[in-house]
């Protein structure tokens, strides 16, 4: 197969995981790494380098519209990034020594993961908006919704950051913004509102991204001809998830993907044990 | 805090939009183009962390000051780490 039909793929598919992704707070990224890696069997390393490459530009599109919502902390984004950054350069310096076959089975679990995070409900604020100055990383936004000013303050800074540490190197090793992990992380553990949560972890993600795209980057990974259909599909993709449809949060789309995302994680966990083979 | 979150927005769209019109620009021409389009899309998140940084400063907050310091020195030695 020539670049040209490859490219237009890319750019096809990146216009549908990004739409998709922009709705139900997914990034792009873990869409993306799957359709590169067993569809178009691109090889691991190289695959993850250009999902890296689709994460940075969903999220830099996200992140002007959230970050003009108000709703990112960004002095806790500053905290947990220190750690997120170590990990994701850590992270893709160790895969590039690490075999094809461990990355995948990496991002197997992952999937599986997601999958699960997926079906759980996502918990709307309550819980987390409890006024205590104790912490210096309180925050508070406005709320649209429900038309009140949510103040937060942050709970289990150590697990969090031990968690970022933990979140920037798979996400570096497997070419995902790792938001799938740190939300859950931010909201469950660390007390944060779901919405703060989002925003905060959208920050994190576009600049956990860079740090691990630039070590491939610097080792020829990217590759340059399949970098332009990435971004610009996933830019329009984004473009449209976010002005359209990131008000519908369909509870039906998210489990279909769910399941959707747990059947891949199988497949590819065949497909790296050598049962399925194309 | 207003004024640098509108512009921090505005780093971003130049900064994406810039990455991908270089990079298509170079999909077409040569790979040295794609490069620096790809080169500027991967600085995009890390413009976010230098304007921060600099709203720290204009603060006198030392503490995130050096965190954003730091975020940023990670991505010289995520650059540099090649040469190892």
């Amino acid at each position: 197969m020539g670049i040209y039909p490859v490219a237009l793929a890319i750019f096809i598919f990146g216009i549908f995981a990004g739409s998709l992704g922009a709705m139900l707070g997914l990034g792009g990224g873990v869409l993306m790494i799957i359709f590169l890696l067993l569809a178009l069997n691109i090889p691991a390393h190289q695959a993850v380098a250009l999902s890296l490459i689709a994460v940075i530009a969903s999220s830099s599109m996200g992140g002007s519209v959230y970050i003009k919502d108000r709703m990112t902390n960004l002095k806790l984004a500053m905290v947990l990034e220190t750690f997120t950054v170590t990990g994701a350069v850590a992270g893709a310096f160790l895969a590039l020594s690490l075999p094809v076959s461990a990355i995948q089975v990496l991002l197997g679990c992952v999937l599986f993961y997601t999958s699960i995070t997926m079906f759980r409900e996502r918990k709307e604020e309550g819980e987390g908006a409890e006024c205590s100055g104790s912490s210096p990383l309180h925050g508070e936004f406005y709320d649209e919704q429900s038309c009140a000013t949510v103040k937060y303050s942050i709970k289990n800074l150590k697990l969090g950051a031990a968690a970022s540490l933990i979140a920037g190197a798979v996400s570096g090793i497997v070419g995902i913004g790792g938001g799938v992990i740190k939300v859950p992380i931010m909201n469950i553990v660390m007390k944060i509102p779901i919405k703060a949560a989002a925003a905060t972890s959208n920050f994190m993600v576009g600049v956990t991204a860079a740090a691990s795209a630039v070590v491939y980057f610097q080792n020829g990974l990217v590759d340059l001809q399949l970098a332009a259909p990435t971004m610009l599909g996933i830019m329009i993709g984004a473009y449209i998830g976010t002005r359209l449809l990131a008000r519908s949060r369909s509870v039906v789309l998210r489990r279909v993907l769910a399941v959707v995302l747990a059947f891949f994680g199988f497949v590819l966990l065949l497909k790296t044990g050598g049962v399925l083979v194309w | 805090m207003v004024m640098v979150e509108s512009l921090i927005s505005w780093v971003l769209r130049i900064g994406v939009f810039s990455g991908a019109t270089i990079t298509l620009i170079g999909f077409f021409t040569t790979p040295e183009i794609t490069w620096l389009g790809v080169l500027v899309l991967i600085l995009t998140p890390f413009m976010r962390v230098v304007m921060t940084g600099i709203y720290f400063l204009s603060r006198r907050d030392w503490a995130y000051f050096s965190l954003a310091i730091y975020v940023i020195m990670m991505l010289v030695i995520g650059s540099l780490l090649h040469m190892f």
